[in-house]
């Protein structure tokens, strides 16, 4: 039994505990009712968190996530009167592009990816600021409930979120497990420089999966908006925090290459019941960022693979 | 061998032509840019900024990064004002305790992000974005989202009292950035940061510390963003949680955008001066030509790429993650 077996079990393990002690400390939170509505409500999170498994995975970061979700907020609540459920599809497309060229900037340029991102972030919320000029803006209320309804009601006692996110890490979990670029991914996440010498085209599947993270994290911008029937330019801050919490204690490490989207579900769920056991415990929404802080610091000691790093810079 | 030495040349004299270059169209553009009124105006929003800059600065050189500014910056300021206020609420009462107590918080806040990289060997740009994080977060946690006020004249003199209609904020930072280019150059922990960033296990078999260097550097950093959060508060009279909102992009884009490489031991404090000069230049010459100023933030996100895609040396580097 030593730790590097039980290594890789630790995410669902550490789930286990929290929702065991939340469990007892007050029995109501076991509610399938209130596990449920959790659940739900985490729902754009998770999708952020699923799309930033990608970048982390082959060894970078996306920042412009939370840019991105903003952004579209805006574009989804601007265009929704004029495109209707095309609107969706401007915001994937958006997202695809803008990851795209994080990629590019990333891969072809030599630019690091937190400052690529970072810099694409900006861009976004530029946009989004000439866009909503500057205000919150509204989507009509009979047009989204008849265009984008089903995201958000539910079915018998199951939040509809729930299907949506099931069906895109679904989506996820089988590039990921059965397509070239999955397994190229893992190469590129595993050892660039030999995925490289082995002939692989590191280069478009870097930017191939800055484009998928840009995508996801638009769908969360979506689905977001639908949920509060509007959006703005800093709508979504707040996100990005427990969004990369999420992917890291699911045991996606820094370095890339092991874990995946499967343990970014769990590590979204410990998110969410780390989220709930605070609001139980009387630590008020405001310190709850102070706690993630510190819980992204032991994650990522605890997950990050050294023996990649030569030099820690 | 020749190409080399234009490309060098090219890199370090860009910067200062960038500026000179936007100086000149703006004032094309628009007479007014030129005048008095508005320098003073680029050097007041610049003053916190190249405090903050100047911190990372040091970091950069020795090839980590520090996005942990945010929070220093808007923690060191809310604090500053709790003290300020607790020790009489005037400079002259006791209220000077305030500066060095920040002084020493910023100290602080930087040894445990050095600490925090160095002895659990996560890389600096994660490992400082979180402890942003939990800067702001007690930030918020402190002040409740409120906002504290400091109404002292005698403090906000470093904003209302001009010397040759410039304020005398601006004269504070100009004497620490000459103290920062003396550190830089003259003193042994200076010259270490250009050894590790030059090559850490050149400089870590040459008998170099390496490891406390780089926790002096983050504790170095931290103490000019204390700076930044005093600044800020003689500002704006007020400090909240959000006194720091900004200062990451703003600092890093003018660092690399002054020439210093992302790398490691390329450039200095003067690159940075010229770089948040540039940045200024360029906020306060759009609104002055009549630019919406939410452009600003995507132009900043095109410059920093622009200046990274310039300063790399594309032979030399084989991949970046």
């Amino acid at each position: 039994m030593d730790l590097q077996r039980l290594k890789p079990h630790f995410p669902w393990i550490t789930l286990l505990v929290l929702v065991a002690f939340v469990g007892m400390t007050d029995p109501n939170f076991l509610r399938p009712a209130n596990l449920l509505s959790l659940a739900g409500d985490i729902v754009p999170l998770f999708i952020m968190a699923l799309g930033l498994t990608f970048a982390i995975y082959i060894g970078g970061i996306d920042l412009s996530a939370q840019s991105m979700a903003n952004m579209i907020t805006v574009v989804a609540s601007a265009y929704l009167a004029s495109l209707g459920l095309w609107v969706a599809a401007l915001c994937v497309v958006l997202g695809f592009g803008l990851g795209l060229l994080s990629g590019f900037i990333t891969t072809r340029l030599f630019v690091p990816s937190f400052i690529s991102t970072l810099a694409v972030g900006g861009v976004c919320f530029s946009a989004a600021q000439w866009l909503s000029g500057n205000r919150a803006l509204n989507m009509d209320a009979d047009q989204r409930d008849a265009l984008f309804g089903w995201m958000i009601g539910r079915t018998g006692i199951i939040p509809n979120e729930l299907f949506i996110a099931a069906a895109l890490l679904a989506v996820c979990l089988f590039i990921e497990r059965r397509t070239t670029l999955g397994r190229a991914l893992k190469a590129v996440g595993a050892g660039e420089l030999a995925a490289a010498a082995s002939g692989l085209n590191v280069t478009r599947y870097k930017m191939l999966a800055f484009a998928v993270s840009g995508a996801l994290a638009a769908i969360a911008g979506l689905l977001f908006s639908v949920k509060l029937s509007g959006g703005a330019p800093t709508i979504a801050n707040g996100f990005l925090l427990p969004a990369i919490v999420a992917v890291l204690v699911g045991g996606t490490p820094l370095t890339g290459g092991v874990g995946g989207v499967l343990n970014t579900a769990i590590g979204t769920m410990i998110v969410a019941v780390i989220r709930a056991s605070m609001l139980y415990f009387g630590v008020q929404a405001t310190q709850q960022q102070m706690v993630f802080g510190l819980v992204l610091i032991v994650a990522i000691a605890l997950t990050i693979d050294r023996s990649k790093l030569r030099t820690v810079k | 061998m020749s190409q080399l030495l234009d490309r060098d040349r090219l890199i370090r004299w860009a910067p200062l032509l960038v500026l000179v270059g936007l100086v000149i169209l703006f004032a094309l553009v628009n007479p007014a840019f030129l005048s008095q009124r508005n320098f003073a105006r680029i050097a007041i929003a610049a003053a916190p900024a190249l405090m903050v800059a100047i911190g990372v600065t040091f970091i950069i050189i020795m090839g980590s990064i520090d996005l942990s500014m945010e929070g220093t910056v808007g923690l060191t300021a809310v604090l500053f004002c709790f003290i300020f206020l607790a020790t009489g609420g005037t400079l002259a009462t006791g209220g000077w305790l305030a500066i060095p107590a920040i002084l020493l918080v910023g100290a602080l806040i930087g040894l445990v992000n050095g600490l925090i990289h160095v002895r659990l060997r996560i890389p600096s740009f994660m490992a400082s974005l979180a402890l942003g994080f939990v800067g702001t977060g007690a930030a918020v946690l402190l002040t409740g989202g409120n906002i504290v006020k400091i109404e002292d004249d005698t403090f906000r003199a470093l904003l209302t009292w001009r010397i040759a209609g410039f304020p005398l904020m601006v004269y504070v930072v100009a004497v620490l950035t000459l103290l920062a280019s003396f550190i830089q150059s003259y003193t042994t922990l200076g010259r270490n940061f250009y050894a590790v960033g030059g090559g850490e296990e050149l400089a870590h078999a040459s008998g170099l510390n390496v490891r406390r260097v780089r926790i002096l550097g983050f504790v170095l950093a931290g103490v000019f963003y204390a700076v930044a959060g005093i600044l800020q508060v003689a500002k704006l009279g007020q400090a909240e949680s959000v006194s720091g909102a900004n200062f990451m992009f703003i600092s890093i884009t003018s660092v690399v955008v002054g020439g210093v490489a992302l790398w490691g031991g390329i450039g200095g404090v003067w690159n940075t001066v010229v770089g948040v000069l540039i940045v200024n230049v360029i906020n306060n010459g759009m609104v002055v030509i009549g630019l919406p100023d939410y452009l600003q933030d995507g132009m900043l996100g095109l410059l920093v790429i622009v200046a990274v895609v310039l300063s790399t040396d594309r032979r030399s580097v084989s991949f970046v993650k």
